[in-house]
């Protein structure tokens, strides 16, 4: 080299300055791609070379990407290449490709003359830089050589910086987001309490995850009882059917659920909404929603913590959808109770009240109802002759159809007690009306009777009831009062009914009972209460008033149910007087 | 009671939304109105001005994402101006810049449609 000493100097005053000034760019830029570029345009523009690129190695994979290539043919950036033969080859500041594991046919015709230079920081490598020849083709000299590993020492810690500042920053949004999501789930847990409207929950639910998401395909599909519903939807080109919904509904077991092609196959309705995930919710391992979601308008990929988030905030909407329902169910059967007991109040005034006096007899009655209203009746009644007219019927099946027909069963007799027409054919005319007026499933068994005071007479009619049991004063066995016809409302008259008169004596004492009495249920044993024991109870209280044998089958039902009646309860007790 | 407000004005032919005070999950549907009635007059070229707005939650950027196809497929445009820093940091964050045109001014928000519309 014969440069004159002055201008070595001067050169090298040049390239000093190149250097500092270089440095003091590349502390303050955090832009790895600009770091790269400028390192090799600064290079290539002093030492007027043609050809040089930059490898980033990747320590975990141990590989290397080419990052920047100027000049080199056939070269693709962002590719993966293997350089090194040896670790030695790390340490050291620069070598001759020529000593690299893999040549590259552009570097190939002129690797005398190319260097790796190392990107390196004092503990860590990072790279390498591969400068090719200069353009006169002479070799590099010394201070050429320093300068470009001064520049490549500060380049190097530029690109540490900046990769450090770049993870750093994006740490910094992630953590952002999560604190901007957390902010979502708490505003709208706040808000949601505070709302008893379905519709309005669904649709802050809906703003929220397009918002958050950052998406605009969107759906909610509840499922309350048996019903699955579209609660929520946005961005959708049509609605889904029933079975579309219930697919949806019972496809996904997973909570997340990616849409393949499979799925989209069984269910068009999804693919044309470019719905890509189902995310199943429940609650205490019962599913209760399901969400569809379309792809990110971005077309950035969920991630865990999306989904994460999804899940957080649907959970949270279910919750508050559900307790809606609930409170829907609250009201309904409040309000069905309500009407229940405004029912059973109307049935209580359709019983005689009082019980009026019987001549020649004494008598007490009263039912008990399992439920607000129920099936059972009596009545006590003065017939246009002076007499009384007592009845007892039980109507199959309870609560409000029962009731209804019972009321039914009432305005008959008394809208035929002042008609003079005999028991049996008066009874005979109410089967007729019952048959035709009801559903062939529902029956009255029935028993009435007139006492005939003067006469101490009793005339019956027995259709298909149980039959009143009669114990004479002097007797300890019970006669049945079972004549009669068949039970009301099963079939039209055919054979007439039969009506029968029966002397009765002072003392002599008629017990009638619906089946809530002997059917009444041992809740252990689940034995019936029956007859038998019935008669014991009447047995035992025989000398008491009226009130009292009453009283008395009513506790010792009570005693052997547990005071746990499942149906209807009516006794109607008579004992003739001197 | 949250403050939150939207008047409603019309600058150089477009329809401009002020907004004021909080928008969050229980305001977010007074927002969506207010669109919803635009789009049912055709009224397509909105403008929505954040300089009184103090803070913005997701259900917030759902309404925006809820009908901005609406907006654009009968030809107009929602374009969003004068955020302050932590409002914009919200958009910023969920990746709203990429889907919509956000504004220093309500003047270059003009100044782009009748770009657009040339």
């Amino acid at each position: 080299m014969n440069i004159p000493n002055g201008n070595r100097d001067f050169q090298s005053s040049f390239e000093l300055k190149t250097v500092l000034e270089t440095s003091r760019m590349l502390v303050e830029s955090r832009d790895t791609s600009f770091i790269l570029n400028n390192l090799l345009l600064i290079l290539m523009g002093r030492l007027l070379v043609t050809k040089a690129a930059i490898f980033i190695y990747d320590p975990v994979a141990d590989k290397y990407t080419l990052k920047k290539s100027k000049g080199y043919q056939g070269y693709s950036e962002e590719k993966e290449y293997q350089i090194l033969s040896n670790d030695e080859q790390k340490k050291l500041a620069y070598f001759p490709v020529s000593d690299a594991q893999n040549v590259f046919p552009d570097v190939l015709h002129d690797e005398e003359n190319s260097f790796y230079f190392n990107l390196r920081t004092s503990n860590n490598h990072h790279g390498f830089l591969l400068l090719g020849p200069k353009a006169n083709k002479k070799p590099y000299e010394p201070h050429e050589i320093d300068f470009v590993e001064g520049l490549t020492i500060i380049s190097t810690a530029a690109l540490v910086n900046s990769q450090l500042f770049n993870e750093l920053n994006k740490t910094y949004r992630n953590l952002d987001r999560r604190i901007h999501e957390l902010n979502t789930l708490f505003d709208l847990s706040k808000e949601f309490n505070l709302l008893v409207d379905r519709e309005k929950i669904s649709r802050i639910f809906k703003f929220a995850l397009l918002g958050q998401l950052f998406i605009r395909k969107f759906f909610l599909i509840y499922k309350n009882q048996d019903n699955i519903s579209l609660l929520a939807s946005s961005g959708l080109t049509s609605d889904p059917d029933n079975s579309h919904v219930e697919h949806i509904f019972s496809v996904p077991n997973q909570e997340v659920f990616l849409i393949d092609d499979e799925f989209k196959q069984q269910n068009p309705w999804v693919e044309e909404n470019e719905i890509i995930a189902l995310i199943g919710i429940s609650i205490q391992n019962e599913k209760v929603a399901v969400i569809g979601v379309g792809e990110r308008v971005n077309k950035i990929p969920f991630s865990e913590n999306d989904f994460n988030f999804l899940k957080s905030l649907a959970n949270l909407a279910a919750i508050s959808i559900q307790k809606t329902y609930f409170l829907e169910e609250r009201i309904d059967k409040e309000r069905m109770e309500e009407e229940l007991s405004i029912a059973k109040s109307i049935q209580q005034g359709l019983l005689p009240d009082p019980i009026p006096p019987v001549p020649g007899a004494e008598l007490a009655a009263k039912t008990i109802s399992s439920r607000e209203v129920g099936g059972d009746y009596f009545d006590v009644a003065r017939s246009p002759d002076g007499n009384t007219i007592f009845a007892i019927a039980d109507v199959t099946g309870k609560g409000v159809p029962a009731a209804l027909l019972m009321a039914n069963m009432q305005s008959m007799l008394h809208l035929l007690l002042p008609v003079d027409i005999s028991f049996a054919e008066a009874t005979e005319r109410v089967n007729n009306i019952i048959f035709k007026n009801t559903p062939s499933d529902k029956f009255i068994t029935f028993f009435w009777a007139k006492y005939l005071s003067d006469h101490k007479i009793l005339r019956y009619v027995n259709a298909g009831h149980n039959p009143p049991l009669l114990l004479r004063h002097d007797k300890a066995e019970f006669e049945e009062l079972d004549k009669g016809g068949l039970l009301l409302g099963a079939l039209e008259t055919i054979a007439p009914y039969e009506q029968t008169d029966i002397q009765l004596n002072p003392n002599d004492l008629l017990v009638c009972y619906t089946d809530g009495v002997d059917e009444a249920m041992h809740p252990i044993d689940q034995k019936e209460f029956g007859t038998e024991r019935l008669k014991e109870s009447i047995l035992k209280n025989r000398d008491k008033t009226c009130e009292e044998i009453l009283d008395g089958i009513v506790q010792d039902v009570n005693a052997f149910s547990s005071n746990q009646l499942t149906d209807d309860l009516t006794l109607l007790v008579l004992k003739a007087c001197e | 009671m949250k403050n939150f407000k939207i008047n409603h004005r019309n600058k150089s032919g477009f329809e401009v939304l002020d907004l004021q005070g909080e928008l969050d999950a229980h305001t977010a549907s007074q927002l969506e109105d207010v669109l919803k009635s635009l789009i049912n007059k055709n009224k397509s070229n909105i403008i929505v001005n954040f300089k009184d707005l103090d803070y913005i939650a997701s259900a917030g950027l759902g309404v925006f994402m809820a009908y901005i196809e609406d907006v654009r497929s009968i030809g107009g445009d929602i374009k969003l101006t004068n955020m302050n820093e932590k409002v914009y940091n919200v958009f910023d964050l969920l990746g709203f810049p990429t889907l919509y045109d956000i504004f220093e001014d309500e003047q270059h928000a003009v100044a782009k449609f009748l770009n657009d519309s040339e």
